[in-house]
C-alpha cells in the first residue's frame, strides 16, 4: 500500500470503553484546549488503549485519519452531561474516518503512562513498541537504534517533573540501585533554537532521584560503541536493569 | 522593528504549515488551523513576531471543479478566530503571499477572476482571525503580457473591482525584472494600495531609481497608523548542483552552475542588512518591520538575530 511516510500522527490516550465507542460509531475524539500538546495538528490520530481494553490494552492498536477539527464547549459535545464541571470549558473535536486496525499492535514494554506523541505515519507503520515513535534528533536516533538492537529497554522522552514543569529525559533505565537518566547533548543547529519541552536540569534530576549520563552528540556520531559501552558501565554500576 | 520568516517552519521536524493532502483525502482549513496554532506556540517559544502563512491554508478553495471546499472560510469561523486570538496575545503579526498564478494582470478573465476568489479568501481569513490593518495580502503585479502599462492598467482596474475588505488587505510588491518600484508607484497613484519594498528585487530591477528613493517611496505609501513591511534577502553567491537529465538514457547528470543574482541566499548576509538599516534610519525613513526570505527561513531569523546582537547590539537592541 503507498502512503505518506511524514504524514504527521498524533497518537492520544484512550481510556475508557464509551470514547472508544464515540470514535469507532460517530467519528469523534476529544482534547481539552488547556490540555492539548505543542503539536495537535496531524493527517491521522493513533489510539494508545489503557488497561480497560482487555486483550488490546497498553498498545496502540487502531488509527484513523483525520477529516477536521473543531472547538467546542464540552457540553455540545456531551449533552448528556450538562452538569459536568467542566461542561463550559472548551474542547477540540478531532473528527475522524473509520477506525483502521494497525498490521501489529504497538505495545508499551513499561505500560508507561503516556500523554500525546507526535509521529509520522511511517514510524507508526513500522513501530514494535511505543519508543519506536518518537522524533529525535540525528544522534538521538542513533543512540536509540543502538539501545535497541542491543537489547537496551530505554524508555525515550520519559517525563520527569521539573522545579516548574514536566520536562523530558531522553533515554530513561531502572536499574536495581536507582533510575539512569541518559541525556543526548545536541547542539542545536542555530543557537537559539529551543526543544520543544525543555531538557530537565541535570539539579532537578537529582532531585528526583535521577543518575544524570550525558553523552555528547559528536562522541555518539564518531564512536557509537563506545557510549553504548558507557551507558551498559553506568548500568553495571546501579546494579544492573530491573 | 520585528523579523519575521515565510511559510515553512525548519526548526522544529515535521512542523507542517498547511494540510496538503490531495482533494480525495478531503484536506480542510480545520486541519491546517491546527498546524497553525502549534507553529504560533513554536513562534511564541523562539519570540518570533512576524510570520507569513501558508496562502494554501484553505486547500482547493478557488478551484471551480471542486465546490465542496468553497465553504471553508465560513465553516471555521470559530477556529480562526482562535488562532487569530492566539497571535494578538502574542503581537504577531500575520501576511499571506499568494503564489504568482494569483495574476491580477492577466488578459485572461476566468484566470483573473479566480486569482480574485482567492484573494478575498486570504482576507476574509485575515478579517475573521481580527487581524489588524498590519496583516496584509503582498501580491505581485504578475505578467506584462508585451505590454507593460496595459498589464498595470489591467492590474489597478482590476484592483478597483475587488470587494471592499480584499481592496483594504492587499499590498502590491516590486518584482525582480518587469515590474519595478516605479511601476508599483504608478500603481500606488492611482488606487492607493501600500507598497512593499523588496530589496533583492530591487538590486535587480532598480529601473534607474536610488536605493534610498525606491525605499521611501515605498515606506511612504502606507497608511498613517500603520507599520510598512518590507522583504528582504541576500543574494545567493554559492555554487548550486543541478540535476539534468537526459530525455533519451533516463540518466540523471549532477552539474555544478554559479548561481542567478535574483536566488535567494540559505541566510541573511548580516553586514549586508546592518548598512541597509543604517542606511534607512539615517535617512529618517522611519520604522518598518522586515519579513526575511531567506532558504534557512526561522533558521536564518535565529542566526541573523544573533548577528544583530554581536555586530550592531546598539541599533538592534531588544530585537
Amino acid at each position: 500500500m503507498e502512503f505518506d511516510e511524514m504524514a504527521p500522527v498524533l497518537v492520544v490516550v484512550m481510556n475508557n470503553l464509551r470514547d472508544f465507542e464515540i470514535a469507532r460509531t460517530e467519528g469523534w475524539y476529544r482534547i481539552p484546549v488547556k490540555r492539548a500538546p505543542s503539536r495537535l495538528g496531524a493527517e491521522y490520530l493513533a489510539f494508545y488503549q489503557t488497561k480497560t481494553f482487555g486483550p488490546e490494552k497498553w498498545a496502540i492498536n487502531y488509527y484513523a485519519p483525520v477529516k477536521r477539527y473543531r472547538l467546542v464547549r464540552r457540553e455540545e459535545l456531551l449533552p448528556q452531561e450538562a452538569d459536568h464541571p467542566r461542561a463550559r470549558e472548551w474542547y477540540y473535536k478531532v473528527e475522524i474516518g473509520p477506525l483502521q486496525k494497525l498490521p501489529h499492535p504497538v505495545p508499551s514494554r513499561r505500560l508507561r503512562r503516556i500523554t500525546f506523541i507526535p509521529t509520522t505515519l511511517g514510524k507508526l507503520l513500522k513501530a514494535r513498541e511505543i519508543n519506536d515513535l518518537w522524533c529525535g534528533g540525528e544522534a538521538e536516533e542513533i543512540l536509540w537504534e543502538l539501545f535497541r538492537d542491543n537489547g537496551l529497554p530505554a524508555e525515550r522522552r520519559y517525563l520527569v517533573m521539573g522545579e516548574e514543569e514536566e520536562k523530558e529525559v531522553d533515554f530513561a533505565f531502572f536499574c536495581r540501585k536507582g533510575k539512569l537518566a541518559v541525556m543526548c547533548d545536541e547542539e542545536p543547529l542555530i543557537s537559539g533554537l529551543m526543544r520543544e519541552r525543555p531538557a530537565v536540569q541535570d539539579y532537578e534530576l537529582a532531585a528526583a532521584g535521577w543518575i544524570p549520563l550525558h553523552i555528547d552528540a559528536d562522541a555518539i556520531f564518531r564512536e557509537p560503541q563506545r557510549c553504548l559501552e558507557q551507558v551498559c558501565r553506568a548500568i553495571e554500576e546501579l546494579g544492573g536493569l530491573m | 522593528m520585528r523579523l519575521g520568516f515565510a511559510v515553512k517552519v525548519l526548526g522544529q521536524p515535521n512542523l507542517k504549515s498547511h494540510d496538503s493532502r490531495r482533494w480525495q483525502n478531503n484536506p480542510h482549513l480545520s486541519v491546517s488551523l491546527a498546524y497553525v496554532r502549534d507553529i504560533f506556540l513554536y513562534l511564541e517559544r523562539q519570540g518570533i513576531t512576524m510570520y507569513r502563512l501558508s496562502s494554501e491554508l484553505a486547500p482547493y478553495v478557488a478551484h471551480p471543479g471542486l465546490p465542496q471546499f468553497h465553504n471553508q472560510v465560513d465553516e471555521c469561523l470559530q477556529e480562526l478566530e482562535a488562532v487569530g486570538q492566539m497571535a494578538q496575545r502574542q503581537g504577531l503579526r500575520l501576511s499571506f503571499h499568494p503564489p504568482s498564478y494569483v495574476n491580477l494582470s492577466s488578459p485572461d478573465e476566468t484566470l483573473a477572476s479566480r486569482g480574485t476568489r482567492w484573494l478575498t479568501t486570504l482576507a476574509r481569513i485575515l478579517d475573521a482571525m481580527g487581524a489588524g490593518p498590519e496583516g496584509v495580502v503582498v501580491v505581485h503585479i504578475g505578467g506584462a503580457y508585451g505590454n507593460k502599462r496595459l498589464a498595470l492598467e489591467r492590474f489597478a482596474l482590476r484592483w478597483e473591482k475587488l470587494p471592499e475588505l480584499t481592496r483594504r488587505r492587499l499590498a502590491l510588491e516590486n518584482d525582480d525584472s518587469r515590474f519595478s518600484v516605479a511601476d508599483i508607484g504608478w500603481v500606488h497613484k492611482r488606487t492607493g494600495i501600500p507598497l512593499v519594498f523588496d530589496y533583492l528585487h530591487f538590486l535587480n530591477n532598480p529601473d534607474g531609481m536610488e536605493l534610498t528613493e525606491a525605499l521611501a517611496k515605498c515606506l511612504q505609501s502606507w497608511p498613517e497608523g500603520v507599520r510598512p513591511k518590507i522583504h528582504f534577502s541576500s543574494p545567493r553567491t554559492a555554487m548550486k548542483l543541478v540535476k539534468l537529465s537526459d530525455t533519451a538514457s533516463g540518466q540523471v547528470r549532477r552539474k555544478a552552475r554559479p548561481p542567478q543574482t535574483t536566488e535567494h541566499a540559505d541566510f541573511i548576509n548580516p553586514f549586508e542588512f546592518i548598512a541597509f538599516c543604517k542606511m534607512a534610519k539615517n535617512a529618517g525613513l522611519g520604522d518598518f518591520d522586515v519579513m526575511l526570505e531567506a532558504k534557512a527561513k526561522d533558521l536564518a531569523l535565529l542566526r541573523l538575530r544573533d548577528d544583530l546582537r554581536k555586530f550592531a547590539p546598539e541599533e538592534f537592541d531588544g530585537i
